[in-house]
């Protein structure tokens, strides 16, 4: 079933942060305190969220439909409870797409007026 | 490091539902934010933490709000479509409850706005509750409210130091000439503090002062802004011009402003000149006081200060003794008259709402029951309970502001209705003083308070109704429905009881006002209303008093020659109009009464054929003649209440009488005349004595002309026969005799008319609540009654059935009703004429007309029902 342009349209462009957090759980599914540890280490510590921040972006998302979250794991250490496991929607993976290719739109426009710098092979 | 318990807390700053959704995750975050920070400040962290969460939730609960707002805005749109379309399905509930709530609130506000614009009303003088009205007073004589002799009024002014100013005022003449005319146009005679007292300040010019106190001062007056703008042509600088007023040319020294008012709207007020004043008799009561009092001073203190000062002065003066002063304020004096009747209005009105919430409720709870089954299926649709309700209470608050959007377009019609049937004045009681009744507009302030009590009642009435609408459940709510709604309804019953209770209340209320004003109409007012013209005559004030008689008689001769006219004759006022006129009496041939214990009665100065023209009937003896009419006065007329009094048994007519005046000394007794109703039906007629007027008559008197036909058809041929006697002198207040009862009728008619037309609205919307309640009872017993008549019961047992069963709730009502109403009116008995609280035909009439219209209000649902098609009614449900 193919859906309409408009909804995957409707939620661009993404934020940085909501490009980031989308393209993390598309590499890899995965619960809160991993998505801040991976978020600190991918963004070089230039994107820092703590709690309140974090879960805006991720209750953001939710409602948006752009993920959601699988069924709860046991943590590894088996103490705790269950975690939930965020993961991208459907829509959550083609406005993913939409997106890079957007940017990837405005990578090319930049190169060909040469603003791309030294990174021509 | 583990965080501390502040940054704990703050996740409670989320909403509950984010916080059951992520605050156990939070948590988990926050706590490995705290694992993983070491190194770092303590502090920074904290706060970094802490910033993060409090405005992370701002922004969450910000969110909430906006949709919250947004998807309020966009279901109150669903909703209200859907209202409406319910509304238009039900014509009969939607505009039986505007209806009521139309007539209630229509009639509240146009009562409250009049009560609010008469009682409550404030005179636009600063600081209003210090004006004060000091009255001469005797109450051992009767005298509660009278008038001030001059001098002491000036000594008053002089020593009171409980009033900051006082002024004497007495009712004056304006006399001008207008298309060659003499016109009166009535004028207030002012001492020169008059404006300081009410801290009023001209318009325009200046108001009397130090320069206008003594007689040598130049003659001078202030008018009226309407006097201004329709004699003077509003001219800017007409302060300083001359004008001719009484014949004799005054300085306008200034122009009142346009709302001034003091006892009605004087157009002109002259000067009293304190040197006058200080050298008139100490017993020629005359001005009233009117008195602004000192800061902290109360009216009970002035009183008191008053009196002790009067006390004094007859000490050296015995013909005042017995002599108190009475103050008391003027915003409370003003409504003294008409204060029962707007309680009486007020309580009516109030009655009637009760009426019409007892009415609403049932109305929103029939409607409730008998839309169980479709709120049933909404919720088994999917609505919320909370949706369900949100529903019904915007049903209902519709329902509330548009009934009171009617309700204040009847108010907007009826007020001016109601303030034309109102009286232009009312006395103040037990004096001769009258205050106007001022004309009513729709109050702003009860107008928007009626609105926004509309629309609570709306919602509030429809809150009892809303648990039994909810707990419908979709399985219950179709099938057996018809039983459980008959359950449910019998509560119904009290609320019939109470409509039917409180407009019984109303009906015997209007019964007892209606029995009271027909008493004061038919009362004998002991002159003749029909076929007598009567006006005010000349001013004539500055001539000896045989020239004034001169001038009277020749005004009688000429009045007599017009055709049509069977007979004339002059009075000092025209009565019904609370004027009083008093003298003192002694008896030559009894010892003279102990000081401050002196006689002081009514007098009246009048001419031969005043009696016969003005329909009083001579009792005993004979009335006065034409012969007594010239020279000294030696004989006089009483009435009935004088010779109760003063003479009991005692034979009157031959008896012998002095009046204070010199011209009126030794006076025999020749005849006794009925009691005339001077102050009005309802008040009993003073002890008058009647005298030829010519020992010393007023300059301006009360004419009365006895006409075959209809008096107006003779105003333009008496006016002309009085002028052909002097063409200079003012004849003013022509009125039929007729008019003047009917003004002295006005308040009862008042109140009769308007009790009665709430009471019948009462009764109707009473009657409305029953049909719909019964309709409604009788309406959910469709299927039984249609199984009783499949199975041989006749219509017309049914329909006994129904209205029989109604009987004990309409018994219990009136009874109700009668029993409270009894206790009413025993509570307002003061306002009742020559009728008892427990008068049995106004009960029976009551009882009658509401049970009438109850069984009425049965018997129409009751023939419907038993006229159905049996296997129809079977099926309906």
């Amino acid at each position: 079933m193919t859906r309409p342009a408009g909804d995957v349209e409707r939620h661009l462009p993404l934020k940085a942060v909501h490009h980031l957090v989308l393209l993390l759980l598309a590499e890899e599914p995965t619960y809160g305190v991993e998505l801040l540890e991976r978020l600190d280490e991918r963004s070089e510590g230039r994107v820092r969220l703590n709690a309140g921040s974090l879960y805006r972006t991720i209750a953001h998302l939710t409602d948006e439909g752009l993920i959601e979250h699988a069924e709860a794991v046991v943590p590894p250490s088996g103490r705790g409870a269950p975690r939930k496991i965020y993961r991208p929607t459907e829509l959550g993976l083609e406005v993913l797409r939409a997106e890079t290719r957007r940017q990837a739109g405005l990578v090319e426009a930049a190169r060909s007026l040469d603003l791309a710098g030294g990174t021509e092979p | 490091m583990n965080p501390p318990a502040l940054i704990r807390w703050l996740l409670r700053l989320y909403p509950r539902a984010y916080r059951d959704r992520y605050g156990r995750e939070m948590r988990e975050v926050v706590g490995h934010r705290y694992a993983t920070a070491e190194g770092r400040s303590r502090l920074l962290l904290h706060l970094e933490v802490a910033a993060d969460l409090t405005w992370s939730a701002a922004v969450v609960r910000a969110r909430r709000a906006g949709s919250w707002i947004a998807e309020g805005v966009r279901g109150a749109e669903l909703d209200l479509r859907f209202v409406l379309r319910a509304l238009r399905r039900s014509p009969g509930y939607a505009a039986t409850a505007l209806l009521t709530l139309a007539v209630a609130v229509g009639a509240n506000a146009a009562v409250f706005s009049f009560v609010r614009g008469t009682l409550l009303h404030r005179p636009p003088y600063p600081e209003p509750d210090r004006v004060v009205l000091a009255w001469g007073s005797n109450p051992a004589n009767g005298q509660v409210r009278d008038v001030v002799s001059g001098p002491n009024f000036v000594d008053l002014s002089r020593r009171a130091e409980s009033v900051e100013a006082l002024a004497a005022v007495h009712p004056g003449d304006a006399v001008v000439v207008e298309e060659g005319r003499p016109l009166s146009l009535g004028a207030l005679d002012v001492s020169v503090d008059f404006l300081r007292v009410l801290g009023v300040s001209p318009a325009l010019g200046r108001g009397f002062d130090d320069r206008d106190r003594t007689s040598s001062a130049p003659a001078t007056a202030i008018v009226s802004q309407r006097f201004w703008r329709e004699r003077l042509d509003g001219d800017p600088d007409a302060v300083g011009r001359a004008l001719p007023i009484n014949g004799e040319p005054h300085t306008i020294l200034g122009v009142l402003p346009a709302d001034f008012e003091f006892l009605g709207r004087p157009p002109v007020l002259l000067p009293l000149r304190d040197d006058e004043l200080a050298a008139d008799d100490r017993t020629h009561h005359h001005y009233w006081l009117v008195g602004r009092l000192a800061p902290g001073a109360t009216a009970g203190a002035a009183t008191t200060e008053m009196t002790g000062i009067l006390r004094e002065i007859a000490r050296e003066d015995p013909g005042l003794s017995g002599w108190s002063v009475l103050v008391e304020p003027l915003t409370r004096v003003s409504v003294e008259a008409v204060r029962p009747v707007l309680w009486i209005l007020g309580a009516a009105t109030g009655l009637l709402l009760l009426v019409a919430v007892a009415n609403l409720a049932g109305l929103f709870r029939i409607r409730s029951l008998g839309r169980a089954d479709e709120l049933a299926a909404r919720v088994a649709l999917g609505a919320g309970r909370r949706q369900v309700s949100r529903v019904l209470l915007l049903e209902s608050g519709i329902l509330g502001v548009a009934g009171g959007v009617l309700g204040l377009g009847v108010a907007w019609i009826a007020l001016p209705w109601l303030s034309a049937m109102a009286p232009a004045a009312v006395p103040i009681p037990e004096s001769a003083a009258t205050v106007p009744v001022l004309r009513s507009s729709l109050d702003p302030w009860v107008g928007g308070g009626a609105l926004l009590a509309a629309a609570l009642a709306g919602v509030l009435l429809a809150l009892p109704a809303l648990p039994r609408a909810l707990a419908a459940r979709p399985l219950t709510g179709t099938g057996g429905s018809g039983r459980r709604v008959t359950g449910d309804a019998r509560g119904t019953g009290s609320l019939v009881v109470a409509e039917l209770a409180v407009a019984t209340v109303l009906c015997l209320g209007a019964g007892l006002t209606l029995r009271s004003a027909e008493n004061l109409v038919a009362t004998d007012l002991g002159v003749e209303t029909e076929g007598v013209l009567t006006m005010y005559v000349g001013a004539v004030d500055d001539r000896d008093a045989s020239g004034r008689a001169a001038y009277f008689r020749e005004v009688l001769t000429r009045v007599r020659a017009v055709p049509g006219v069977v007979g004339a004759g002059v009075n000092d006022y025209v009565p019904l109009q609370g004027e009083d006129d008093f003298e003192g009496v002694r008896f030559p041939d009894r010892p003279p009464p102990p000081p401050g214990r002196g006689i002081r009665e009514e007098w009246r100065r009048v001419s031969e054929g005043l009696f016969a023209a003005a329909g009083m009937r001579v009792l005993e003896g004979r009335g006065l003649e034409r012969r007594e009419m010239e020279g000294p006065p030696s004989t006089a007329v009483v009435n009935e209440a004088f010779v109760r009094k003063h003479f009991g048994d005692e034979p009157v007519v031959g008896g012998r009488l002095s009046l204070s005046p010199e011209a009126y000394r030794d006076l025999e007794v020749v005849g006794i005349v009925a009691d005339v109703r001077a102050r009005g039906p309802a008040e009993p007629a003073p002890p008058v004595v009647y005298v030829p007027y010519q020992g010393e008559p007023r300059g301006n008197m009360a004419l009365f002309v006895r006409v075959e036909g209809d008096p107006r058809a003779y105003v333009d041929p008496v006016r002309e026969a009085v002028w052909s006697a002097d063409p200079s002198q003012p004849i003013d207040r022509v009125f039929p005799m007729r008019a003047m009862a009917d003004r002295a009728l006005a308040i009862p008619r008042l109140t009769r008319s308007l009790v009665g037309a709430l009471a019948t609205m009462a009764v109707l919307v009473a009657a409305v609540g029953v049909f719909g309640i019964v309709g409604f009872r009788v309406g959910s017993r469709t299927r039984e009654m249609g199984i009783r008549l499949a199975l041989g019961a006749t219509a017309r047992r049914i329909r006994r059935e129904v209205v029989v069963g109604a009987v004990p709730l309409v018994l219990i009502g009136v009874g109700v009703g009668l029993v409270a109403g009894v206790a009413a009116a025993r509570a307002a008995r003061s306002l009742l004429y020559g009728v008892s609280p427990q008068d049995l035909a106004s009960l029976a009439i009551a009882a009658l007309v509401v049970g009438a219209l109850a069984l009425t209000a049965t018997w129409l649902p009751a023939r419907r029902v038993s006229s159905i098609d049996p296997q129809e009614a079977i099926r309906s449900e």
